[in-house]
C-alpha cells in the first residue's frame, strides 16, 4: 500500500514537476460556533431598540434652503414628516398636459413651455388646488441616477410654471426615476414616452 | 459489511502540463498563524489547486433528526464554493469514507492522490436534534502519509447546513490562501418587475432566498452595514423616496434614517458603519449628504447646480467617489470625506454606480453606450477596462476580498444576478428566479 502511495507520489511529481514544501507541521483543531445571522427567521426577541437612529429634531419645512454651510447641524429627519401631502390624495385631469425631454436633459424644450403655459393658466384658473409634479425617465441609465434626473426634470418644470406665476407654495414634486413607465417597450418612441413630467392636482 | 469507499469519478488533468505547479512556499504573513500560503496569484489565470471533497460522513444523529442527504449536500456546496472561488479544481467522488476506519480513509486517499488531488477534505457532521455540527479535516495527498493539515469544528443550527459548507469551504481557502474565503456571505437585492419591486437576500450562491421588505411599494438600492447585520435602502412606502434601515436577521424594528422633501436615496455605509452617505435634494438639487448615525448631524458634502449622487467610500472612509453631470454627462468623480479636492476620474462616456473596491486600488462603475457594461478602473483615473459582455449588464457590488463581482444582466433574458472575477473571467450566474434581480449588494463576511 504504502509502496503504490509512493509510487504514485513519485510520478505525479515528476510528471507535474510539483514542488510542494512545507505544508504546516500539526494539525490545529479549533472550534468555532457560529451562532448568527440565523436567515429568515428572527430570533431574538426584544432585542436592542434603534440605537442608531437619529433623534427626531423637527424636520425640514421646505425644498427651498436648509444647510448652507459644509458642517451644519441639520436637524434629523422624522419618520413622518407633517409638510408632504401623500401622493396618493392626487389625481389626473384632463386639462394638464404631460411634458416630454430629451434623453440625459431637464432643460424645458420650447414646445414644451406652451404645454406649461397652458397648464400654468389652468393652475392659475383654479387656485383651489395642489398639484403633484412627478419626474419620470426611461429605462436607460441606472436606477439612482435616474431617480436624481427625474427630481431635476419635476423641478425645472416646478422653476418654470412658477416663473408664470404660479405660486411655490401650491407645487409639490416627486421623482420616481425609471421605476413607472407609462410605455414597456424597448424603443426609442416608447423612450420618449416615459421620459416625461406629469400633473396630478387636489383640492386644498 | 461491505465498507463504502469513495469512488473517484473526474481527473483533472488541465494542469499536468503546467510546469512547476506550486511555487515554494513563501513565509506565512502576518496575522496568519499557522498558515502557510500556497496559493499566491491572484488572477483567474492562477494555477489551481485540486481539492478532492467526498461525502461527508455522518456520525452522529439523534433520534429526530434527519441525516437525509446532509453528508452529500454539504461536499456539494463546498466544493461548488471552492470551484466559484477560481483556486480550487474539486476531484468530485461518490460515497462516503466510512467512519472510524483508518484503512478505507487511507485507501480513499490514495486513490484521489492518484486522480490528481493534492489536498482531500473531509467532514465529519452530528446531526443533534435542532442543531448540526461539522468537523472538517483537511489532508495533504501529496505526503506519502496523507498527513492532516488542518482541522476544525463548526456548529449551527440544523436548518442552516449550506451555512455550515460555506464555512468549511471558507476555511480551506484560509489555509491555503491565507485569506477566509467569501462563501459565508450573503446578496442582499430587489426582485420584482418595474412597480413592484421588492428587497430580498439569499447566500452569496442564490440559494435560499428570503424577503427582507413585504410593503408592496417600490424599493431600491440595497446595501449592507459593514458589520453584514442591517441594510439600509430607498424605499417608497410613504409616498416618496425616503431611506431605511431594516436589520434582517433580528426582530428589531425598521428606521427611518432620512426622510426629507425630496429625493433621499442612494445609501452608503461609511467603512465604521458609523454614518451613512446619501443623496438628498432637499437644499433643491441632488447633493451628497453624510449622515452620523448615532448624532443624526447631517454634513451635506457636494454643492453644484448639476446631479451628484451615488456616493461610495473608499476602504479607508477617506474618500468618497461619487457621479456627476457637472461635465455634461455623468462621470466618475472622487472627493476627500469633507467634500473637498473634487477630482474626475472617469470621462467620454456616460458612466454611473461607482463602486469603490476593499482593497482600495479600483473603482468599479457602469458605462452606457447603447447597453450597459461594468467596467473597472484605477483610482488614479488610469486603465479603464471592460469586464462584462452580452446582454446589458449593471450595478456592480464587491465581494468583501475585492476578487469577484456581482451585478445584474439581462444576457439570458430576464435580468439575474451573476457574479465575475475581477479580471472579467469565469461569469459565473447566482439567480436562476423567475422574477426580475437586481442591484445585488454582497454582503461583508457574516458574524
Amino acid at each position: 500500500m504504502l509502496s503504490r502511495c509512493s509510487h504514485v507520489m513519485l510520478a505525479l511529481l515528476l510528471v507535474l514537476g510539483v514542488v510542494l514544501v512545507g505544508c504546516a507541521k500539526r494539525p490545529a483543531t479549533t472550534q468555532a460556533a457560529a451562532p448568527s445571522p440565523t436567515g429568515a427567521a428572527a430570533t431574538t426577541p426584544g432585542a436592542t431598540t434603534a440605537a442608531a437612529q437619529p433623534s427626531s429634531g423637527g424636520g425640514p419645512t421646505s425644498s427651498s434652503g436648509t444647510t448652507s454651510g459644509g458642517t451644519t447641524t441639520t436637524p434629523a429627519p422624522t419618520a413622518t414628516p407633517t409638510n408632504r401631502p401623500a401622493p396618493s390624495e392626487f389625481a389626473a385631469v384632463a386639462d394638464l398636459k404631460d411634458i416630454h425631454f430629451d434623453f440625459d436633459k431637464y432643460d424645458i424644450r420650447p414646445s414644451d413651455a406652451k404645454t406649461l403655459d397652458g397648464n400654468a393658466g389652468w393652475l392659475k384658473s383654479n387656485p383651489n388646488h395642489l398639484v403633484l409634479i412627478e419626474g419620470h425617465c426611461d429605462e436607460r441609465g441606472t436606477n439612482e441616477y435616474n431617480l436624481a434626473l427625474g427630481e431635476r426634470r419635476a423641478k425645472s418644470t416646478m422653476n418654470y410654471l412658477v416663473s408664470q406665476g404660479v405660486q411655490a407654495s401650491r407645487i409639490t414634486i416627486i421623482s420616481y426615476g425609471e421605476e413607472r413607465p407609462v410605455c414597456s417597450q424597448k424603443t426609442e418612441e416608447c423612450w420618449a414616452k416615459n421620459r416625461r413630467a406629469h400633473f396630478l392636482v387636489k383640492p386644498r | 459489511m461491505t465498507v463504502r469507499r469513495p469512488l473517484v469519478l473526474m481527473l483533472i488533468v488541465s494542469l499536468l502540463t503546467v510546469p512547476g505547479l506550486w511555487p515554494v512556499a513563501p513565509p506565512p504573513p502576518a496575522g496568519a498563524q499557522g498558515t502557510e500560503v500556497w496559493i499566491k496569484a491572484t488572477g483567474s489565470g492562477a494555477r489551481k489547486l485540486n481539492i478532492a471533497i467526498p461525502e461527508f460522513t455522518v456520525t452522529t444523529v439523534s433520534p429526530g433528526a434527519d441525516a437525509g442527504t446532509a453528508g452529500k449536500l454539504l461536499a456539494s456546496v463546498a466544493g461548488a464554493d471552492l470551484t466559484f472561488s477560481g483556486r480550487f479544481s474539486v476531484v468530485a467522488a461518490t460515497g462516503a469514507i466510512p467512519v472510524n476506519n483508518p484503512d478505507a480513509l487511507r485507501q480513499s486517499w490514495a486513490e484521489f492522490a492518484a486522480a490528481g488531488a493534492h489536498a482531500g477534505v473531509h467532514g465529519l457532521v452530528a446531526l443533534r436534534g435542532d442543531r448540526a455540527e461539522v468537523e472538517m479535516r483537511l489532508y495533504d495527498l501529496t505526503d506519502p502519509d496523507h498527513r492532516m493539515i488542518a482541522s476544525k469544528k463548526f456548529e449551527l443550527p440544523a436548518a442552516q447546513l449550506r451555512r455550515l459548507a460555506h464555512k468549511v469551504a471558507d476555511e480551506v481557502a484560509l489555509q491555503f490562501t491565507g485569506e477566509l474565503g467569501v462563501a459565508d456571505t450573503k446578496i442582499a437585492y430587489v426582485s420584482g418587475p418595474v412597480g413592484a419591486k421588492e428587497i430580498v437576500m439569499a447566500d452569496y450562491d442564490g440559494a435560499g432566498s428570503v424577503p427582507v421588505t413585504r410593503n408592496g411599494s417600490i424599493n431600491l438600492s440595497p446595501v449592507w452595514s459593514p458589520d453584514a447585520r442591517s441594510l439600509a435602502f430607498t424605499s417608497f412606502r410613504q409616498g416618496y423616496p425616503d431611506l431605511y434601515r431594516v436589520f434582517p436577521f433580528e426582530r428589531r424594528p425598521e428606521q427611518t434614517l432620512a426622510a426629507f422633501v425630496g429625493i433621499n436615496s442612494s445609501p452608503s455605509f461609511s467603512p465604521d458603519g458609523k454614518s451613512l452617505a446619501m443623496t438628498l435634494s432637499v437644499t433643491g438639487n441632488p447633493e451628497i449628504h453624510v449622515l452620523n448615525l448615532a448624532t443624526g448631524v447631517m454634513r451635506r458634502l457636494t454643492r453644484h447646480a448639476g446631479i451628484d449622487t451615488e456616493p461610495t467610500w473608499s476602504p479607508t472612509g477617506r474618500q468618497l467617489a461619487f457621479v456627476s453631470d457637472r461635465g455634461g454627462a455623468p462621470h466618475v468623480y472622487v472627493m476627500d470625506a469633507e467634500g473637498a479636492n473634487v477630482r474626475q476620474i472617469t470621462s467620454g462616456g456616460f458612466h454611473t454606480q461607482p463602486r469603490w473596491s476593499p482593497r482600495g486600488d479600483l473603482i468599479a462603475y457602469t458605462q452606457r453606450a447603447g447597453t450597459h457594461d461594468i467596467w473597472i478602473v484605477d483610482v488614479d483615473g488610469s486603465n479603464p477596462r471592460r469586464l462584462t459582455s452580452g446582454g446589458d449588464n449593471q450595478g456592480a457590488s464587491w465581494a468583501p476580498n475585492g476578487r469577484h463581482l456581482a451585478f445584474q444582466s439581462s444576457r439570458l433574458g430576464r435580468w439575474q444576478l451573476f457574479a465575475v472575477l475581477f479580471d472579467g473571467s469565469a461569469p459565473t450566474p447566482l439567480t436562476r428566479g423567475q422574477a426580475e434581480s437586481t442591484s445585488p449588494s454582497w454582503s461583508p463576511r457574516l458574524p
